[in-house]
């Protein structure tokens, strides 16, 4: 698994009405500015919304620039030129200006709505207007809508909200109904720019979504609660986790018992692992042993090798040539006396008596025969001569006393010679394929694969629920919109997690917790900067693999 | 000390038709003759009259006519004195005082010396090999050192590793032969029960693995004997090496030692080997540098090749081929199988990965009987006649015979082969060599 970036880039569909398009200016500066902005007009508020304007007014706002003002590369830091801060300053003003702006509704455009901070929703008071089909609920025979519902409308200037018989202006919209309980200013943010992009966004009710149990059998969705699903009911905050349903309560409840077993199972595995692990404290007198038996073999190595010292000069062999004469004319004069006594006659056939033989004579006729060698050889052997030195320099030749001694460490050396890396072997943890041994590359790729594939999902179910992270939206495409049902929404297209770019990045374990909890539909991570939104997801892919015979 | 004392007497002892020459030798001089080599030349006959000689090694009767063939090279050595007679025209006849053969009597002392110290410590005796250029007398310092071993009461072991001019079988062969009596004047040693392998050349350059690998195969073949022949162990052996010191040859020998484990080499007159063997053999070998003898004579590659041919011929019909009777018959291809060991080499680029040449120089390369196969000599392996998983063995299997092909029928699917024994053939796994025979005389 790797994180992938994927940004959302859904086009926004073309919004045609005017006052969309003024709320999309204030969105633009939503966050930063907004409250600022509202601050100015606070004392107005009262006269505000019940202005008549007269015409020319009327017709002014009409014909404003509808432009939002591009805001242009950013500026990392300050290089105290004039330049630069007149940049600022006039896209601070226009800013400004933008939220500043009056805002002119038609009166019968606008939606009537109260806010109930004890229920943390907006109860309408006069029928719903066209957003009814994608957005709201039904309660107690009333039209609610949800506060980030309410503030988008308000925003719109679809909706107007009153509060203790007062219309709240967005900014007390955005006081009011945003909460860390309830919608966060961030969770706003993301539904806001979804909203404005033309999604169907709905707040995520884990209690709608299919058990684990439920997943495994295939239900099909609609059989899972139909009755319940009738009715788009009022769900639970999308940062409150806390409330669960009875549904989920079980499925809970069988993941712990599913725990429980699995935890079994690791405790019936854990004898043996404690096995293993207690055998190196058993197996320690024995390795302790071998490694005497090692530490033996090497003081047996040692007694020889004091043997060897013992007699120092080098490795006895069986035969004591100083007492065995040959008349090897190739020795010094000093070893071959000139005249080599006569042999015993007891070791020569026939007990023969010769006299003495007069070596020097000899000496002379050696290798009269000139060695012709084509100048080729000639070079072979000169390189030779100078890469080989005499074997007999070697001290632990010197102590070889025969051939068995002396092939053992020729085999010996060249098993060393052969094996450069045997440090490798020797130890507890070897690596993964003795090279010597020839397999299908196939076979080789699988047997160096250490760290295997997984999914998303596996090991999932066994997974504790965590507080830290939860799906706040489902979102529907935009293209869903024309024929959409609130009471039968569908499969969502995606489902939206919001997090703060200062904050954490997903750990493995919550991702798997979401995107088990989401099921087949695919987990969205909007990263929120500031006002700034980007969409990341985790995707499951395949490594590309050898293609072998 | 000894002068030159040769009298020409040739009406001392008349033989009718045959010139005679008498010889006196002083001790410690030798005689050495040859015998004109040809179709036409004529026999030389040696007689001992008074005292003691012996030919390389071996006494000779007093009163007997040994009688030496054309190509003959002949020395009569004594150690004490004694005068010989020659009956015939030799090529040369000579008397030299300038022989090592003390130096050769030395050695033979010092590894009396070692094989009474095995006896007595209840361990192997020495193991000699006798290495140098060509022409320079192995063969004959081997057969020295042998007949005077057994001559001791030893019964040593003459391993015969030069495939080309091979003292105990025909060439193209590694052999090892038990010695239980001194090399015969005329014939050398009397060949009983040797051990034979297949080398199929008269060069182990051909392919050194194979040869190698034989060796390896004696020297393991001997070692099992020594095991449980005690006589055999203390006698150890005399291993006679091919001429090749250079190169792959060098490395032969080097291989050869080891796998003998040898105790002592003997370097007849190569200085730079003696150098480079002691450089390249651990300390407990003794590396022994010998002179070669005077009367030692180069050969020529027509003398080299009439000597293998002869060897052949010796095979099939006894020495002097008077003895022994072969016999003449047809074999069916259908009923043998007939092999080449060592498949051409292939450049390692075109080899499997991880597979090394020396499989090809060691693999059996089945052989289509044809007419290129006449005259060709075959071994007969005494591998059993299994099916395929018998051919690994073939390799290092014994030959228990030889053939030569006379004649090919490709028509009928025959040869006619010349064997030395009546048929049937006691195995039917045939290797071929690369020497041919004509059985011309």
């Amino acid at each position: 698994m790797v994180f992938l970036p994927s940004m959302k880039k859904a086009a926004a569909p073309e919004l045609e009405s005017q006052v969309t398009h003024r709320t999309q200016r204030r969105s633009a500066a939503a966050g930063s500015c907004l409250n600022m902005a509202d601050q100015n007009k606070r004392d107005t508020d009262l006269n505000f919304y019940s202005e008549i304007l007269s015409p020319s007014e009327l017709f002014a706002a009409r014909s404003r620039s509808h432009k939002i003002p591009v805001r242009g590369q950013k500026d990392f830091f300050p290089d105290d030129s004039d330049e630069q801060r007149q940049r600022l300053e006039q896209s601070l003003n226009e800013h400004w200006s933008l939220i500043s702006e009056e805002r002119v509704e038609k009166l019968g455009n606008l939606v009537k709505a109260t806010w109930v901070p004890s229920e943390k929703i907006v109860e309408l008071q006069s029928p719903a207007g066209k957003f009814w089909q994608t957005m709201g609920f039904s309660a107690n025979g009333k039209q609610v809508l949800f506060p980030e519902e309410a503030l988008y409308l308000m925003e719109c200037g679809n909706v107007q909200v009153f509060y203790e018989e007062l219309p709240m202006s967005i900014q007390d919209g955005y006081e009011k109904f945003l909460s860390s309980s309830a919608v966060s200013l961030q969770q706003y943010q993301v539904f806001g720019h979804l909203k404005r992009l033309g999604y169907v966004v709905h707040r995520f009710d884990p209690s709608s979504e299919s058990s684990s149990y439920a997943r495994q059998l295939n239900l099909p969705q609609s059989c899972d609660g139909a009755g319940k699903h009738l009715k788009r009911k009022r769900s639970t905050s999308p940062t409150s986790t806390s409330s669960r349903t009875e549904v989920q309560e079980e499925s809970t409840a069988d993941r712990t018992e599913e725990d429980k077993c699995v935890r079994e199972d690791e405790e019936d595995k854990t004898p043996p692992e404690s096995h293993l692990t207690l055998s190196p404290e058993t197996s320690g007198p024995q390795t302790a042993r071998s490694n005497e038996g090692r530490g033996r073999t090497w003081w047996m190595t040692d007694v020889l090798g004091g043997r060897s010292d013992q007699r120092p000069a080098s490795g006895a062999s069986r035969w004591d040539f100083s007492s065995i004469a040959f008349p090897d004319l190739g020795s010094s004069r000093e070893r071959l006396s000139s005249c080599l006594a006569s042999p015993e006659p007891s070791l020569l056939p026939g007990s023969l008596a010769v006299g003495v033989c007069d070596v020097d004579l000899w000496r002379r006729r050696i290798n009269l025969r000139e060695v012709k060698m084509s100048s080729k050889e000639q070079e072979r052997e000169e390189d030779q001569r100078r890469r080989r030195s005499d074997v007999n320099k070697d001290r632990e030749v010197r102590r070889c006393r025969n051939w068995t001694e002396y092939r053992e460490l020729l085999k010996r050396r060249q098993r060393r010679h052969k094996e450069r890396a045997e440090h490798l072997w020797s130890r507890e943890v070897t690596p993964l394929h003795d090279p010597r041994q020839p397999i299908p590359t196939g076979e080789l790729l699988d047997k160096i694969s250490v760290i295997k594939s997984t999914h998303l999902l596996e090991g999932a179910s066994r997974l504790q629920d965590s507080e830290e992270w939860s799906i706040c939206f489902n979102v529907y495409q935009p293209d869903t919109v024309a024929d959409f049902k609130k009471s039968d929404p569908g499969k969502p297209y995606s489902r939206m997690c919001v997090c703060s770019f200062d904050g954490p990045v997903p750990d493995l374990r919550s991702i798997k917790l979401l995107t088990f909890q989401s099921g087949d539909v695919p987990v969205v991570f909007a990263v929120v900067d500031h006002g700034d939104i980007s969409f990341y997801t985790f995707k499951d892919f395949q490594l590309p693999t050898d293609v072998y015979p | 000390m000894a002068t030159e004392s040769v009298e020409t007497t040739s009406e001392d002892v008349p033989v009718p038709g045959k010139a005679s020459t008498r010889f006196d030798l002083e001790k410690e001089t030798e005689l050495r003759f040859e015998v004109e080599a040809g179709e036409a030349a004529e026999q030389v006959e040696l007689e001992l009259l008074t005292g003691m000689a012996e030919v390389f090694g071996s006494e000779l009767n007093r009163n007997k006519k040994y009688t030496f063939g054309p190509g003959s090279k002949i020395a009569v050595f004594t150690w004490q004195g004694c005068s010989v007679n020659l009956y015939g025209k030799p090529e040369v006849a000579y008397v030299s005082k300038d022989t090592p053969m003390l130096l050769y009597l030395n050695t033979h002392a010092a590894l009396e010396q070692m094989r009474k110290q095995a006896e007595r410590d209840n361990e192997r005796g020495p193991r000699v090999m006798v290495v140098g250029p060509t022409d320079v007398g192995k063969s004959t310092v081997c057969r020295l050192l042998l007949s005077y071993a057994v001559r001791v009461g030893r019964r040593p072991t003459l391993v015969e590793l030069d495939v080309g001019q091979s003292g105990v079988s025909v060439p193209g062969t590694v052999s090892a032969l038990c010695i239980e009596r001194p090399a015969d004047v005329e014939e050398g040693f009397s060949v009983q029960a040797p051990l034979v392998y297949h080398f199929g050349s008269t060069t182990p350059g051909t392919n050194i693995k194979l040869y190698n690998k034989l060796t390896s195969c004696l020297a393991d073949v001997f070692s099992r004997r020594c095991e449980v022949n005690r006589k055999a162990s203390v006698g150890g052996c005399i291993i006679n090496t091919c001429g090749w010191v250079k190169g792959s040859g060098y490395q032969a020998l080097v291989h050869c030692a080891s796998a003998f484990e040898v105790d002592v080499v003997l370097v007849l007159d190569h200085e730079r080997l003696y150098n480079e063997l002691k450089r390249d053999l651990p300390h407990f070998v003794r590396v022994v540098l010998l002179p070669k003898s005077g009367g030692v004579v180069e050969r020529s590659k027509e003398c080299r090749r009439d000597t293998r041919d002869e060897k052949i011929r010796e095979y099939f019909y006894g020495f002097r081929g008077v003895t022994f009777y072969p016999f003449s018959y047809e074999v069916r291809f259908s009923d043998v199988r007939i092999y080449k060991i060592g498949a051409p080499s292939i450049p390692d680029s075109c080899l499997p990965l991880g597979m090394s040449q020396d499989d090809t120089q060691l693999k059996l390369v089945p052989v289509t009987p044809g007419r290129d196969l006449t005259y060709h000599v075959l071994s007969v392996s005494s591998a059993e006649d299994g099916e395929e998983g018998a051919r690994k063995g073939i390799v290092e299997s014994p030959v228990c015979g030889f053939i030569v092909v006379t004649n090919v029928d490709t028509q009928t699917q025959v040869m006619k082969v010349l064997s030395p024994a009546p048929r049937p053939l006691p195995r039917h796994t045939l290797l071929i060599m690369d020497i041919r025979f004509m059985d011309m005389k």
